[in-house]
C-alpha cells in the first residue's frame, strides 16, 4: 500500500486512490466544486489544487492518483507521495481561482436560493479575496428554463459541468450540454429535448452555486429558517432515504440524503415534489361520528367505547384492512387486534423505472408492502369475497392513499356493513363512507419503521407535528387492547413485534439509525 | 435554451460509402463525429437539426452531445450560410494593416454587418481570429481560399467575380 504525506499527515492508502479522496476521508479539508463522488472526474474547477513534492505546478487533488513508487524515487526514501494542502502557494491559488470563478458572478446573495449552502460562498469567505480587481462590465444573461421544473441563472454559474455529467452517467438521459465554448459557454438544452427526466431535480442539488434552481422551491424561502429532519421517501417501496427541510407545520422541500444501500447520493422528482399532495388537505382533527348522515365531534373515550360494543362478542365477524402506507408498528397492531379476516385493499402499480446508473424506481408506488405481508402473515387474497363468505358486518381500515378510488366491489361491501371504523388523517372519499373517524398521523407526522423491497428496515421519522387532537396510529390501536394487553411506548411495540415475528426481533429505532438495516437476522446484534 | 429550430424533414447523407468510409477510419462510432459534421456541412451549407439528429442516430450518441460539439467549433454553423464565406481576419498584423476597412467596405457595399447573410444568400460575411498569414495581412479567406494583402478595389474585383 503507498504511503502518502498529507500535510503532517501519514496515511497507507489504496493503490489509485485520489488525493482528493484520500484527503477528504482523513478529516483535511480541501475546497472542491466540480468533484462528486457519484460522478466522472473532470477537474474542471481547478479549486482543489495541491502541491505535490517533485511536480513542478498545483496539481487538481481530484484527478491526481496516488499509486507505489519504485524504492529509489521515494521521498525521503519512504513515501510514495508527499502533499502539502495548506502552504502559501496554495492558500493563493485558491484565492486566484475565485477570483476567477467570480468575474462575472452577480454576488446576489441576497435574493439567492442557494445562499446558506452555497459552496461559492463559503469558500470565497474562507478562502477569498475580500476585493476583485475586475473593473470591466459583467456577463450579463438572462435566466432559462431547462425543463419544467429546472431553471438556470447562466450568471451565477461556474460551469463545473456537474450536472451535464449528472444526466449522461446517472439519468443516462443526456439532455444536458455546455454550449459553445470559453467565454461565451453555458450550459444548455436543445429546445426539443429539454431536462424533463423523473431524476432532473437532482441537477438542482448537486450544482454547487446557485446556478440551476428548483422551480418548486426558488424564493419560497431561506434555508436558515428551515429545519431539517432525516427522514424515508414514501412514494415507493425502494425507500430513498431523504432529508425534509420545514418550517413551523410546512415542508417547504426534501433533499436526497447519502444511502448506499438504497439510492445512493439521489431521489426521484416523484417523491421529491410529492409531499405537496398532502397540503391543504380536508384534515380530520377529531374523532368524528356519523348519525344521520352528518358527522358530529366527539371525544376519544366515547370513540374507544363505541368501537369496543360493536366488537365485543363479535370478534370472528370484524375485518381488518391493514395498509402497505402504514409503519410495521401500526400494521402489526392491527394485525394482532383483528380475530375475524385481515386483508388489504387492491394495490397501487405504476411503471417500474431503471436507470443506467442503477437507480430504481418501483413499480410498487407504496413504501411498506413488504413490511405489511411480514408482519401481518394472515393476511388473505381476496378481501372481498371472504368478506361476503363469512357475513362480515363490522371493517376497520387504515386509511390506505388521499387520492385512492373506491371501486364499485368496494362501493357494494361498504354498503352492506354496519359499522365502517376509518382511520384516516384527511376526509377522504373513503372516511366520508365511514360510521366512525379516527384521527391518525399524515405520512410526514408519522413515526415508526418500514421494509422496503428489498428488505430493508428503516426508521421512518416524524418531520411535523400532530395536528390537533389526532394521534399516532399505531396509539389509537394500543386503546383498543385490554388494559392488560397493551404496549407502555413503540419501543416496548416493537419488542412484542420481535417476539411474535424472529426476523424483526432486537431491532430498535438507535440501531437502525439514519441507514436502516437489512432483515435477514443481522438487526439482533 | 438553444434557439435552434425543430428538425422538420429527416437528413440524409448523399453518399453513404463516403460515411461508411469516415466509420471505417475509426476505432469507436462516437470518434467519427466531428468527420461526419464536416460531411453534413459540406452538404447542406450548415449543420440544422435534423442534421444533428441523423449524425446522433448514426454515432448512437444524444442529440445533445453532439450539439455540445458542433457549439465548440467555430467551423460549424448552426444557421444557414451565403454561398460565399468572406471570413475577415481581425487579429493584431491585419487589423493594423486595414481589415476594418475591409469589412465595413463590405459592410456598406451588402449591407451586412459581420455574422449577416445577404438577402439573396450570396455572402456571408464574418471576423475571423488569427488566419496565420500575418507577413501578408491584410487576409481574408474566401471559402477555402487564403486573399492576400488586399486593398479596398482588389477585394471589389474578386467580390464581384464570385457568382
Amino acid at each position: 500500500m503507498p504511503l502518502l504525506k498529507i500535510d503532517d499527515l501519514e496515511i497507507e492508502v489504496k493503490n489509485g486512490t485520489t488525493v482528493l479522496e484520500a484527503a477528504l476521508e482523513n478529516g483535511i479539508d480541501i475546497p472542491y466544486y466540480c468533484y462528486h463522488p457519484a460522478l466522472e472526474i473532470v477537474g474542471s474547477c481547478r479549486m482543489c489544487l495541491v502541491q505535490v513534492e517533485g511536480m513542478p505546478k498545483l496539481q487538481v487533488s481530484c484527478n491526481t492518483f496516488v499509486g507505489e513508487v519504485p524504492p529509489e524515487r521515494k521521498v525521503d526514501g519512504n513515501f510514495d507521495m508527499v502533499v502539502q494542502t495548506q502552504n502559501d502557494l496554495v492558500i493563493q491559488e485558491r484565492k486566484n481561482i475565485l477570483e476567477f470563478l467570480l468575474l462575472n458572478h452577480p454576488l446576489d446573495c441576497p435574493v439567492c436560493d442557494q445562499a446558506g449552502e452555497c459552496y461559492l460562498q463559503d469558500y470565497s469567505f474562507k478562502f477569498g479575496n475580500a476585493h476583485s480587481r475586475f473593473d470591466e462590465d459583467k456577463r450579463v444573461r438572462p435566466n432559462e428554463y431547462l425543463g419544467s421544473q429546472i431553471v438556470i441563472n447562466h450568471n451565477r454559474c461556474i460551469l463545473c459541468s456537474r450536472c451535464t455529467r449528472f444526466t449522461r452517467e446517472i439519468s443516462g438521459t443526456s439532455e444536458l450540454f455546455v454550449d459553445e465554448r470559453g467565454y461565451s459557454s453555458k450550459i444548455a438544452a436543445l429546445e426539443d429535448r429539454p431536462l424533463n427526466n423523473l431524476l432532473a431535480g437532482n441537477v438542482a442539488d448537486i450544482c454547487p452555486v446557485g446556478a440551476l434552481l428548483s422551480t418548486d422551491y426558488v424564493h419560497k424561502n431561506r434555508i436558515w429558517n428551515l429545519q431539517k429532519k432525516s427522514s424515508v421517501c414514501q412514494d415507493c417501496s425502494v425507500g430513498c432515504n431523504i432529508d425534509a427541510f420545514y418550517q413551523k407545520r410546512k415542508i417547504f422541500r426534501l433533499n436526497p440524503r447519502e444511502n448506499q444501500d438504497v439510492n445512493g447520493y439521489f431521489m426521484c422528482d416523484i417523491g421529491r415534489y410529492g409531499f405537496h399532495r398532502f397540503e391543504d388537505l380536508e384534515r380530520v382533527a377529531r374523532p368524528l361520528f356519523k348519525s344521520n348522515g352528518i358527522f358530529s365531534e366527539i371525544s376519544w373515550d366515547t370513540a374507544i367505547e363505541k368501537i369496543s360494543n360493536k366488537f365485543n362478542g363479535a370478534e370472528e365477524k370484524v375485518a381488518g384492512v391493514v395498509s402497505p402506507f402504514h409503519t410495521n408498528e401500526t400494521n402489526f397492531m392491527l394485525g394482532r387486534l383483528i380475530k375475524g379476516i385481515i386483508g388489504t385493499f387492491p394495490h397501487i402499480e405504476d411503471e417500474e423505472i431503471t436507470y443506467p446508473s442503477g437507480f430504481r424506481i418501483s413499480s410498487d408506488r407504496s413504501p411498506n408492502k413488504r413490511g405489511m405481508h411480514d408482519v401481518c402473515p394472515s393476511i388473505v387474497d381476496d378481501l372481498a369475497s371472504e368478506i361476503n363468505d363469512k357475513e362480515i358486518r363490522v371493517i376497520y381500515i387504515l386509511d390506505n392513499e388521499i387520492d385512492k378510488e373506491i371501486d364499485e366491489t368496494w362501493n357494494k361491501i361498504l354498503t352492506k356493513m354496519d359499522f365502517i371504523v376509518v382511520q384516516a388523517y384527511a376526509m377522504t372519499r373513503l372516511a366520508k363512507s365511514a360510521h366512525l373517524i379516527l384521527p391518525g398521523l399524515a405520512p410526514f407526522e408519522r413515526e415508526g419503521t418500514i421494509t422496503n423491497d428489498q428488505g430493508r428496515v428503516q426508521w421512518l421519522r416524524s418531520v411535523l407535528p400532530n395536528n390537533g387532537e389526532s394521534r399516532p396510529d399505531w396509539e389509537i390501536l394500543n386503546l383498543l387492547y385490554k388494559t392488560g394487553e397493551r404496549f407502555s411506548d413503540i419501543n416496548e411495540l416493537m419488542k412484542g413485534m420481535g417476539e411474535q415475528f424472529p426476523s424483526y426481533s432486537g431491532m430498535t429505532f438507535f440501531k437502525l439509525g439514519d441507514q436502516g438495516l437489512p432483515l435477514n437476522g443481522n438487526l439482533k446484534t | 435554451m438553444n434557439t435552434m429550430a425543430t428538425p422538420q424533414e429527416k437528413f440524409i447523407f448523399a453518399n453513404p460509402d463516403k460515411v461508411d468510409r469516415i466509420f471505417s477510419q475509426y476505432p469507436d462510432k462516437k470518434s467519427a463525429t466531428l468527420s461526419l459534421l464536416h460531411l453534413a456541412q459540406a452538404q447542406e451549407g450548415y449543420i440544422s437539426g435534423s442534421v444533428i439528429d441523423t449524425i446522433a442516430d448514426l454515432v448512437e450518441c444524444h442529440p445533445a452531445i453532439v450539439m455540445d460539439c458542433v457549439s465548440f467549433y467555430s467551423m460549424f454553423f448552426t444557421k444557414p450560410q451565403g454561398r460565399h464565406k468572406i471570413q475577415v481576419c481581425q487579429t493584431l498584423s491585419c487589423s493594423v494593416n486595414g481589415a476594418d476597412a475591409l469589412v465595413d467596405h463590405v459592410t456598406n457595399k451588402f449591407s451586412i454587418k459581420p455574422g449577416e447573410t445577404t438577402d439573396d444568400r450570396r455572402f456571408t460575411l464574418m471576423k475571423v481570429e488569427c488566419l496565420g498569414s500575418c507577413g501578408t495581412a491584410p487576409v481574408v479567406q474566401i471559402n477555402n481560399d487564403y486573399h492576400e494583402g488586399l486593398t479596398n478595389e482588389r477585394f471589389d474585383e474578386l467580390l464581384e467575380s464570385l457568382p
